[in-house]
C-alpha cells in the first residue's frame, strides 16, 4: 500500500484511539489516583493533537482525503450500515483545532476545577464529549453522525448540569435536551426520508442519487436540526441557559465544537443544498434573524459568560448565512477561526471569575488592566478577533463572508441585518473590555487575584496565538473552491470594517456620555426587550406549559368528572330518575292499606270467578 | 280447580292479605311479601310442568333472581326507616304528624 496513504489512515484511526484509551483504563474497578485526570486525559489529547498535524500535514501537501471503512456493523432489510469514517478537507481541518482548543481548555480545567472532588470524572466526561465530537465529524453515513450527534447532546446535558444542586443548573440542562431534542426530531425525519427514498444512509450515495428527487423535505429537516443544535432564532434560549455550567464546559462546548455541530451537519451535506432554493432561503433569513436578535440582546446583559454565549449564538447565525449564500467553505473557515478566539475570551472570563471570587456580574469588575495583565490582553486580543480586526484571525472569515454577502444578487434584507449585527458586535465587545478592564476597581478589596499559575496562562496564551495566526494560516494554505469575487466598489469592500468603526466610535461615544447626564432616565422599552433577551423566554416558557397544562386539567376536571361521570353518566341517569319518581309519587299521598285493600279484594273476586 | 292449583292461589291470597293488613312490625309485611314470591314461584313451575313447554323452565330461576333484587330493596328501605325512625314500627312513622 502506498506510504502516504498508509500513514493517513493508521494516524486517524490512531487519533481516535488515543483518545478512547483513558475511558478504557476508567473501566477497572480499582480507584483512580488523584492525577489521573491530569496524566492520563490531559496527556493523550495532546498526544491526539500532535498525532492529528500528520493527517493534516499530508493534506497540506498533497491534497489526499480518505474514506475509512472498519465494519459491517449490522443491516437494514434494504441497506447495510458500517463503521465508516470519512477524513475529507473538513475533518482533517476541524479535527486538530479542535484537539488544540480541547487541550488548552483541560490544562485551564485543571486549575480551574481542582477544588472539586469530581475532577476525574469531568475530565472524563469532557473526553466523552469530545470523542462523540470527532465521531461526528469524521462520520461517513448518517448512523454514525446520528450516534456522535446524541453523544454531544448528552454530554451537554451532564455538563451543564454539573452543579446539580443548584435548581438553575437543572433547568438549563433540561432546557439544553428539551431544544436539542426538538432539533433531533428534524435529522431524524431526514435519515427517514433517506432511507425510504434513496435507500442508504452513505453520504457517498446520497450525494449522487439526489439529483433525482426533490429534496425539499429532508432539508427543511436537516435545517431544523441545525436550528436546534446551533441555536439558531426560535430554538436559541438553551444557549445563554447553558452558561449555568463551568467555564471549560462553556468553553470546549458551547463555543468551539458542539454548537457548531449543526452548521457542520449542512456544511457536510451542503451538495444536496446547492440547487434548492427554498432551504438556502431559509438559512440565509434564519442565519440574519439569529445574528441580529441575539446580538441586540447581548448588548444589554450584564453577566460576562451571557455576553459571551450570545456573541457565540450571534457568529453561529452568521455561519447559518454562509451557508444559505452557497458558500460552506467560508462557513467552515469561521467555524475554525470563531473555535480560537471564542475558547480564549471563555478561559479569561474564568480566569477573571475566579480571580475575584466568582463574580461574574461585570458591573462589579473592573481595573482589571493592571491587576490581570496577561488575562485582559488577551481578552482584548480575543474581542479585537471577534469584531474582525484586519489581519487577526476572525478578519479573514468574517470579512469574506460579509464580501460574499455584498456581492451575491441575494436578499438585501438579510444583508441589512447582518451589518447591522456586526456593529452591535463591536458594541458589546467594547463594553465587556470597557467594563472588565479599563476604569477603576468595582470589586470588592480582598479578591484573591492570581493568574500567575502556569495552568491557567499558557492555554490562554496558545489560544491567543492561535486567534492571531489561524486566519492567516488557513487561509494561506488552502485553495478555495468556488471562486471570491474580488472586485466591488470601494464602500462594499470596506463595508464590514465601516460599521466595525461605526458601532466602536458609538460605543465610545456611550461610554464618555455616562458621568454628563445626557438622559436621566435611560428608554426603558428597548432596553428591557434586549434584556429579557426580547421576552422569548419569559413567554414561550411560561406560555406554552400553562396552555397545556391547564388544557390537561380542564379535560380531566370538566370532560370527564364532571361532564361524563356527572351529567351523562351514572350521576345523571340517578339524578333524572330521581326527579321522575318525585314527580310521579306527589300524586299519591301514601294510604298503602288502602290500595292494598282494594288490589286484594280484585284479586280474591278474580280468582273467585275462575274457580267457579 | 285442582287442589294444587287451588294451594297455590290460597298461599298467594294468604300473603297478600298479610300484606295488606299488617299492623305493627314493617317487617312482616315485607316476610308476606316473600311468601307471595315463593307461590308464584310454584306456580311457574307448574306451568311449565302442565302444559310441557320446556322451553318455559328458565322462568322461574329468572323470577327468583328478581324477586331477590326486590328483598334486596325492600330491606334497605327497612334499614334506612331503622336508622331515621329508630325501629321499624309503623306506628312512629307518622308519629309527629297534627
Amino acid at each position: 500500500m502506498h506510504p502516504t496513504t498508509l500513514i493517513l489512515s493508521s494516524s486517524l484511526i490512531l487519533v481516535i484511539a488515543i483518545l478512547i484509551y483513558p475511558l478504557l483504563t476508567t473501566l477497572n474497578p480499582n480507584p483512580q489516583d488523584q492525577k489521573w485526570a491530569i496524566t492520563h486525559v490531559k496527556t493523550s489529547v495532546k498526544i491526539a493533537f500532535l498525532v492529528s498535524l500528520l493527517p493534516l500535514m499530508i493534506f497540506l501537501d498533497q491534497g489526499t482525503e480518505t474514506i475509512i471503512t472498519n465494519w459491517h456493523w449490522m443491516n437494514t432489510a434494504p441497506f447495510d450500515i458500517n463503521i465508516s469514517f470519512k477524513f475529507d478537507h473538513y475533518s482533517i481541518i476541524f479535527t486538530p483545532i479542535a484537539l488544540y482548543v480541547t487541550w488548552s481548555i483541560l490544562e485551564f480545567a485543571s486549575w480551574y476545577m481542582h477544588s472539586d472532588p469530581l475532577m476525574n470524572r469531568f475530565f472524563k466526561y469532557l473526553l466523552l464529549f469530545l470523542v462523540a465530537m470527532i465521531l461526528l465529524v469524521s462520520a461517513n453515513n448518517m448512523f454514525q453522525l446520528f450516534i456522535g450527534w446524541e453523544g454531544v447532546g448528552i454530554m451537554s446535558f451532564l455538563l451543564i448540569g454539573w452543579w446539580y444542586g443548584r435548581a438553575d443548573a437543572n433547568t438549563a440542562a433540561l432546557q439544553a435536551v428539551l431544544y436539542n431534542r426538538v432539533g433531533d426530531i428534524g435529522l431524524i425525519m431526514a435519515m427517514a426520508w433517506l432511507a425510504m427514498n434513496l435507500n442508504s444512509w452513505e453520504i457517498q450515495q446520497i450525494f449522487f442519487l439526489s439529483k433525482n428527487f426533490d429534496m425539499t423535505l429532508p432539508l427543511i429537516g436537516l435545517i431544523l436540526a441545525a436550528t436546534g443544535k446551533s441555536a439558531q432564532f426560535g430554538l436559541h434560549p438553551w444557549l445563554p441557559s447553558a452558561m449555568e455550567g463551568p467555564t471549560p464546559v462553556s468553553a470546549l462546548l458551547h463555543s468551539s465544537t458542539m454548537v457548531v455541530a449543526g452548521i457542520f451537519l449542512l456544511i457536510r451535506l451542503h451538495p444536496l443544498m446547492e440547487n434548492n432554493n427554498i432551504a438556502l432561503t431559509t438559512c440565509l433569513c434564519l442565519g440574519a434573524l439569529t445574528t441580529l436578535f441575539t446580538a441586540a440582546c447581548a448588548l444589554t446583559q450584564n453577566d460576562i459568560k451571557k455576553i459571551v454565549a450570545f456573541s457565540t449564538s450571534s457568529q453561529l447565525g452568521l455561519m447559518m448565512v454562509t451557508i444559505g449564500l452557497n458558500q460552506p467553505q467560508l462557513a467552515f473557515l469561521h467555524i475554525c477561526t470563531h473555535a480560537f478566539f471564542k475558547a480564549m475570551l471563555f478561559l479569561c472570563s474564568g480566569s477573571i471569575i475566579h480571580s475575584l471570587n466568582d463574580e461574574q456580574d461585570i458591573r462589579k469588575m473592573g481595573g482589571l488592566q493592571n491587576l490581570m495583565p496577561m488575562t485582559s490582553t488577551c481578552l482584548t486580543i480575543g474581542s479585537l478577533a471577534l469584531t474582525g480586526t484586519p489581519f487577526l484571525a476572525g478578519f479573514f472569515s468574517k470579512d469574506a463572508i460579509i464580501e460574499a454577502l455584498n456581492t451575491s444578487h441575494l436578499n438585501a434584507w438579510a444583508l441589512i441585518l447582518t451589518l447591522i449585527a456586526t456593529s452591535f458586535t463591536a458594541v458589546y465587545s467594547f463594553r465587556v473590555v470597557y467594563f472588565v478592564t479599563m476604569g477603576t476597581p468595582r470589586f470588592l478589596p480582598l479578591s484573591p487575584i492570581n493568574e500567575n499559575n502556569p495552568s491557567v496562562i499558557n492555554p490562554i496564551k496558545r489560544l491567543a496565538w492561535g486567534s492571531i495566526i489561524a486566519g492567516l494560516i488557513i487561509t494561506s494554505s488552502f485553495l478555495p473552491s468556488k471562486t471570491p469575487i474580488m472586485s466591488m466598489p470601494l464602500t462594499l469592500k470596506l463595508a464590514a470594517l465601516l460599521v466595525t468603526i461605526i458601532g466602536l466610535l458609538t460605543a465610545l461615544e456611550l461610554t464618555a456620555m455616562t458621568n454628563k447626564q445626557f438622559k436621566i432616565t435611560p428608554t426603558i422599552p428597548p432596553h428591557h426587550f434586549s434584556n429579557m433577551l426580547g421576552y422569548f423566554p419569559a413567554i414561550i416558557h411560561r406560555l406554552t406549559p400553562k396552555l397545556n397544562l391547564s388544557l390537561g386539567q380542564s379535560i380531566a376536571t370538566q370532560l370527564i368528572d364532571q361532564t361524563w361521570f356527572e351529567a351523562t353518566g351514572p350521576k345523571g341517569v340517578s339524578s333524572l330518575q330521581v326527579k321522575m319518581a318525585k314527580t310521579v309519587s306527589d300524586a299519591q299521598q301514601g294510604m298503602i292499606k288502602t290500595y292494598l285493600t282494594i288490589f286484594l279484594l280484585t284479586t280474591t273476586i278474580a280468582i273467585l270467578l275462575t274457580m267457579i | 280447580m285442582t287442589p294444587v292449583h287451588f294451594s297455590f292461589c290460597s298461599a298467594f291470597i294468604l300473603g297478600l292479605m298479610g300484606l295488606t293488613f299488617h299492623r305493627t312490625h314493617l317487617l312482616s309485611a315485607l316476610l308476606c311479601l316473600e311468601g307471595m314470591m315463593l307461590s308464584l314461584f310454584i306456580a311457574l313451575a307448574l306451568w311449565t310442568l302442565q302444559f310441557e313447554m320446556t322451553g318455559f323452565s328458565a322462568a322461574p330461576m329468572l323470577l327468583l333472581a328478581f324477586s331477590a333484587c326486590e328483598a334486596s330493596a325492600g330491606l334497605a328501605l327497612l334499614v334506612a326507616t331503622a336508622r331515621t325512625h329508630g325501629t321499624d314500627r309503623l306506628q312512629n312513622l307518622n308519629l309527629l304528624q297534627c
